[in-house]
């Protein structure tokens, strides 16, 4: 003990004597740690508020979307819009109402994106259509005046319940309620505000969303008989993935699918989407660390360059501390130490690099970051192994040195 | 047949040293036979190539004879591996070097203790030991002055405490005047002479007659062979020569 204090003190006398060399030399460290720590804050931050988000849109969500992922013109389909060969319609929707039993409410929705104005202001928005049932399952909530009803959907009428970003850039400090907007040319009445939702995990602004009936918007916006996706909400959250196939049985019967057929239509619910958000942080994680470790191998061997070189210097003074008693053992733990100092330095450092860059992040972009112990400890055990081990070889050199030589050097 | 008396502290028996250069054998000792008792001062000579470096390094435990036995404080220390050598080293081994060999980053306090750091067992009253040598060499004044801050001399003084710091059985000088003026080298003789006076032995490698008639004896080696050894009658006293020696102090005030 009283040794291993007395080597971190020459180790630290020796970094010291050769501050830029040694921070040179600690940089690679200081970076791979750096962004180790730094990435995984920004991916556990997304995290978090991705799995917020989606707890956010209420439980026991349920999402059926046209298209199968499994198909080749998936994404084809996705991209030109209105001629996807899979398309979800009223009579999907009466047929899920009409048979499942595991449900207690479902609802279509349309997304699109459109010009909102109000006199000489205009703002872009984001168009949310469905029912009054939508508002349940989407958990929205109202902040003043009404959401629409069942009668104002059967009517499509010209209604809207706007956000509070569309709010404060339409009508700043006056009651919007009662006034009326333009949508795409189209004069809506908006009845009512919601709540403010934030953002969204993607950085998206969900409150610029502008809600009216999924019918006015079918029939008056957009001239389109399919919807963008089903919602519905199982009863419990247990029965969520019984209710799933509940409506994927019925869907491929109402849609005439025959029995080893793929389907055109995905049933997802939250407990899949959950796995597939920890699945993709999952691959980030793995990438990360893969892109870190490279970083930490390169950091590494530049600190074995530099204990050799260090090793060479002070063959003089190898020889001077084993002519007077050190054993190769004290003068290999004397290096080693010294490399482990170096790279713990590095990693601290680093570290505190991370820290700082992800409270700006955090501070200054829409970017959630969340700094957590368990990289922290996974960076500082890396950069301790990264010391042994580049630092064993050096070390070891410098401990057979022959005492006679060593003092004879110059 | 070795006899072992009680006040001998160094007894070589026959020892040999063969190195390789290459494909040559070289003989840097051809059995050389010496016994030094305890509280002597003995200078060894000899010319380059004579063997005295080898000698001194399998005096100091520094190297291990090929054949012969070298027994050290009574212990045979012929066949012992680095690491018993080492403890060997910082226990019964106090060195002083032509060069100094001091760790020029540490001050002075950092390199007396540093026999102290590699001791087996904890040392107790470290800190007095240390203050101890430091004032027997007469540096007190200096224990926090880095050692790359040092005279010569003052170097030299660091290194003899550090040589005595760990109560050695034996100083090995090696050229201890070597680097050093005529004043400053009789200023480091009346130290290992002072040092002897207490009952310290030394042992001292010079290549100077006048520096090895500061001793009691001097032992002449040649060809790896002890040649001859002669006791020294009127030794030099390093206190008196100094008082003759005209000093810089001394012109400055004439003037």
């Amino acid at each position: 003990m009283r040794r291993l204090l007395e080597n971190i003190k020459i180790a630290f006398q020796a970094l010291f004597l050769n501050k830029l060399r040694s921070l040179l030399t600690m940089l690679g460290i200081i970076i791979g740690v750096g962004s180790v720590v730094a990435m995984f804050s920004i991916g556990a931050g997304a995290q978090q508020s991705v799995l917020g988000s989606i707890q956010d849109m209420g439980s026991n969500l349920i999402i059926i979307t046209p298209g199968n992922p499994e198909e080749e013109n998936y994404m084809g389909a996705q991209l030109a819009f209105g001629t996807q060969q899979a398309e979800l319609t009223i009579d999907d929707l009466r047929a899920i109402e009409r048979e499942a039993t595991l449900i207690t409410d479902v609802a279509p929705v349309i997304f699109s994106s459109s010009v909102a104005s109000y006199l000489n202001k205009s703002t872009q928005s984001t168009v949310f259509a469905s029912t009054e049932d939508g508002r349940e399952i989407y958990n929205m909530k109202i902040d003043k005046g009404n959401f629409y009803s069942r009668s104002d959907v059967s009517n499509a009428l010209n209604v809207a319940v706007i956000g509070q970003t569309v709010v404060k850039s339409l009508f700043g400090k006056t009651d919007p309620i009662g006034k009326i907007i333009k949508l795409d040319g189209k004069n809506f009445k908006v009845i009512g505000t919601l709540e403010a939702r934030g953002t969204d995990a993607l950085g998206n602004d969900q409150d610029s969303s502008i809600s009216i009936p999924v019918t006015t918007a079918q029939d008056k916006l957009y001239g389109l008989d399919s919807y963008n996706m089903i919602m519905a909400q199982s009863v419990s959250e247990k029965d969520i993935d019984a209710a799933s196939e509940e409506i994927k049985s019925i869907l491929r019967r109402h849609r005439n699918i025959r029995f080893g057929e793929k389907e055109d239509f995905m049933v997802q619910n939250q407990t899949q989407i959950l796995d597939m958000v920890n699945t993709v942080t999952g691959i980030f994680t793995v990438v990360i660390a893969g892109i870190a470790s490279i970083s930490l191998l390169v950091g590494g061997i530049g600190i074995m360059n530099i204990m050799l070189v260090s090793v060479t210097e002070r063959t003089r003074e190898i020889g001077i501390r084993k002519a007077i008693g050190a054993k190769n053992r004290d003068i290999l733990i004397q290096f080693l130490v010294e490399s482990i100092v170096l790279s713990i330095t590095g990693g601290i450092l680093g570290i505190l690099f991370a820290v700082s860059v992800s409270a700006i992040l955090s501070r200054f972009t829409i970017l959630v970051t969340s700094i957590t112990v368990f990289p922290i400890i996974i960076a500082l055990s890396f950069s301790t192994v990264i010391g042994l081990f580049f630092g064993i070889f050096p070390a070891m050199r410098a401990a057979r040195l022959n005492p006679i030589d060593a003092l004879r050097y110059e | 047949m070795i006899k072992n008396n009680k006040d001998t502290v160094i007894k070589t028996a026959d020892i040999t040293k063969v190195y390789r250069l290459g494909n040559i054998k070289v003989n840097a000792l051809r059995g050389a036979n010496l016994e030094i008792r305890r509280g002597e001062f003995v200078a060894v000579m000899g010319p380059s190539g004579s063997g005295k470096s080898t000698l001194m390094n399998i005096i100091g435990c520094l190297d291990i004879p090929t054949s012969g036995q070298y027994y050290l404080n009574n212990m045979d220390i012929s066949k012992l591996n680095d690491s018993q050598l080492a403890g060997i080293r910082n226990k019964e081994v106090g060195f002083v070097f032509q060069t100094f060999n001091l760790l020029s980053r540490s001050n002075v306090y950092g390199n007396v203790e540093l026999p102290m750091i590699y001791s087996a067992e904890r040392v107790r009253n470290k800190k007095k030991k240390i203050l101890d040598a430091i004032e027997s060499v007469g540096l007190t004044a200096w224990i926090k002055h880095r050692s790359n801050e040092l005279s010569g001399g003052e170097k030299q003084r660091v290194a003899i405490a550090r040589a005595l710091v760990n109560q050695p059985s034996i100083i090995l000088a090696d050229e201890p005047t070597g680097n050093l003026d005529s004043v400053t080298g009789e200023e480091i003789m009346a130290i290992f002479q002072k040092l002897n006076s207490q009952g310290k032995t030394i042992i001292l490698v010079t290549h100077e007659l006048d520096i090895a008639r500061h001793t009691h004896r001097i032992i002449y080696l040649r060809d790896g062979i002890i040649h001859g050894q002669e006791e020294v009658k009127n030794q030099i006293s390093a206190e008196e020569k100094l008082r003759q020696m005209p000093r810089l102090e001394d012109k400055l005030t004439a003037n």
